[in-house]
């Protein structure tokens, strides 16, 4: 089955990653990008959204901007955030401009459409889930219009990145998170746990460079900003966390899952924290599948064969 | 004298419905539009009453757009003194006329992008959640600078609450939505409890305002006397405190109330304080005031207010 996406971002540097896996990928049908502020500033992140469009060639998949902040804290940028708009060195500009729709609306009219025609959309979140629950909040058949909402974001025994108990994408904004986590739409939650298991070196980056334009772009950007940590991970390599979320959707058997209650810390100093219910304490319906184990020479395989795909 | 560009953001309601009876009347007013949000009753009914007091009122032609079916994080609570219904037990027919396809939230991001594109800022009379106007202003920010002024009711700073023991129920229906409102630099008057107890809707007001105001005078006779609280020891009379309509009187007589300037914070984190209001009365916060809290009313003027302004309806002067 070909899968109906809209990605809702926030590019920021795996999100590149993800967004060129999706554009390469025949199972998805990308109907667009929504883009919310987060790891950088909205207009950056829209900036490099059109970028990365325009080198994937995929002129078809418009760029809708977002929200440029949560909806009840005080903002946070991402810890690279001074990356902002990719350097033109490192990433080419092009003609590629925003939509103007906005992207809530697009989640909206899309989920909408969805309902009537009978075939529902996925959500694809890999930033701050500001603009997702934009649109739960407005009527009842975005919810139903939404098949599943896969979710980069949430750390549960790996605690966190952005601070020792958080995640970034929950922590930008918690409140967000939970609209999303309760609306009753199936969600897949990929959490740092799973996301930190493959790492990315450099001698994958190199294999990045045979897709073309967009596979340099990557090179350029995993090289300039490296996220190995040793001394967290007891190996040299850097986690690709967004593009979990595609390999999920075109190759499910590289994952392992369990079912579980999840929620999030909306109030207080440790807001954006996450937990699932894994031992049922708390008698609640599972509202998620959480991705618990990934095959990491599976997955690394797979997205530099993706990527390859942009090459010549 | 231009008319006033309003926008009522409502959830009728019978106090709603007494506010929207007013302004239909008031030709000081150009009602841009009626954006009924989830509150005091689901969605699906603050918008089939907001079309049927439209028809009641012979204003069929206010476009009436549906807002957001849920508050922004919280369960819905829905009001506890409007009847099933939520017009009490008055049963008005069915409406003929029907909501916009456009939803409350576009028209609101439609309307107040123009109006500040075009510098002719309007007016947004808040009478219910305010999650129509966040869910607006967190999609597009800028909006804010269409907002000439919010006149909203809500909160309860030195009076104490009338959902919870903090709380009065259209912040505590949701307090998130009203931080964001409170939070968007837009000016804002409160019509808080501490206004609208000052105001008693008495049984013997009832019997004027069943009088003086013609054709509507049966359905409006019926719904005030279904806001009769009859609950003197906390009110001091029988009758009901006249919150929405404050709106319009505020905006149309400001003569009629004082207020003072403070700083407003909504609570949105405890469970137990939900949806407090809290004013900065003595400059504590080292913040700048953000709203116009009015503190005083002329509860006599007020009511003289709308016995002449609902008379209009004997008089046939509607639209």
């Amino acid at each position: 089955m070909r899968h109906k996406v809209i990605i809702d971002a926030d590019p920021g540097v795996d999100d590149a990653a993800a967004i060129f896996m999706a554009l390469a990928s025949p199972e998805l049908d990308v109907l667009g990008l929504s883009i919310v502020a987060g790891n950088v500033a909205l207009r950056d992140t829209v900036a490099n959204a059109c970028k990365l469009v325009g080198l994937s060639g995929r002129r078809d998949v418009p760029v809708h901007a977002g929200a440029a902040g949560p909806l009840v804290r005080e903002q946070v940028y991402g810890k690279y955030a001074r990356i902002g708009a990719f350097d033109d060195n490192l990433v080419r500009p092009g003609d590629v401009t925003v939509s103007e729709e906005h992207a809530v609306h697009f989640i909206v009219r899309s989920a909408r459409e969805a309902v009537r025609s009978g075939e529902t959309i996925t959500i694809c979140a890999i930033g701050p889930l500001t603009n997702v629950a934009l649109a739960l909040i407005q009527h009842p058949d975005v919810a139903r219009g939404i098949g599943q909402i896969v979710s980069m974001g949430g750390a549960f025994e790996a605690l966190g990145h952005r601070t020792p108990w958080a995640e970034f994408n929950i922590y930008a904004d918690p409140d967000a998170a939970e609209i999303v986590y309760r609306s009753g739409v199936p969600i897949v939650v990929m959490p740092l746990d799973m996301t930190f298991q493959a790492l990315f070196t450099p001698e994958h980056f190199d294999r990045f460079r045979a897709g073309g334009a967009a596979g340099e772009a990557l090179y350029n950007l995993f090289t300039t900003f490296d996220r190995s940590d040793v001394k967290r991970f007891g190996r040299p390599g850097g986690p690709i966390h967004d593009a979990t979320t595609i390999a999920w959707l075109i190759r499910p058997q590289l994952f392992t899952s369990r079912k579980a209650f999840v929620g999030v810390q909306v109030t207080g100093f440790t807001k954006g924290y996450t937990y699932a219910d894994f031992y049922q304490k708390m008698d609640r319906e599972p509202n998620a599948t959480v991705v618990t184990d990934v095959d990491e020479a599976g997955f690394i395989a797979l997205l530099i064969e993706r990527i390859a795909r942009h090459g010549p | 004298m231009k008319p006033i560009p309003i926008i009522v953001d409502c959830d009728p309601g019978i106090d709603d419905t007494i506010a929207l009876l007013t302004a239909f009347v008031s030709p000081e007013l150009d009602i841009r539009g009626i954006t009924p949000v989830c509150g005091n009753q689901p969605l699906e009914r603050t918008v089939r009453n907001a079309l049927q007091v439209c028809e009641l009122g012979n204003r069929t032609d206010v476009p009436v757009y549906a807002g957001c079916f849920r508050p922004m994080l919280r369960e819905p609570i829905y009001g506890q003194f409007h009847g099933k219904s939520g017009l009490g037990n008055t049963m008005l027919p069915e409406p003929k006329k029907t909501a916009e396809t456009l939803s409350a939230v576009d028209f609101l991001i439609e309307a107040l992008s123009n109006a500040a594109e075009t510098g002719e800022k309007i007016t947004l009379c808040c009478l219910g959640p305010m999650t129509n106007l966040a869910v607006a202003l967190r999609m597009n920010p800028q909006i804010a600078e269409g907002v000439e002024r919010i006149v909203m009711m809500g909160g309860a700073y030195r009076e104490a609450g009338n959902r919870t023991m903090t709380s009065e129920f259209n912040v505590l229906a949701d307090p998130h939505a009203a931080h964001v409102v409170f939070s968007s630099g837009i000016p804002i008057v409160a019509l808080a409890l501490d206004a609208t107890h000052q105001v008693m809707l008495k049984p013997e007001h009832v019997a004027e305002f069943a009088r003086v105001s013609g054709r509507i005078s049966e359905t409006l006779a019926e719904l005030m006397a279904f806001w009769d609280r009859n609950d003197v020891r906390r009110y001091g009379s029988r009758g009901g405190p006249l919150h929405d309509p404050l709106v319009m009187a505020y905006i149309l007589a400001p003569h009629l109330f004082e207020t003072q300037k403070a700083r407003v914070f909504v609570e949105y984190e405890s469970e137990l304080c939900m949806g407090q209001t809290i004013a900065d009365w003595y400059g504590k916060s080292g913040l700048e005031p953000n709203a116009d809290i009015v503190t005083k009313v002329d509860a006599e003027g007020v009511i003289a207010f709308f016995l002449a302004r609902l008379s209009r309806y004997a008089e046939e002067v509607v639209a």
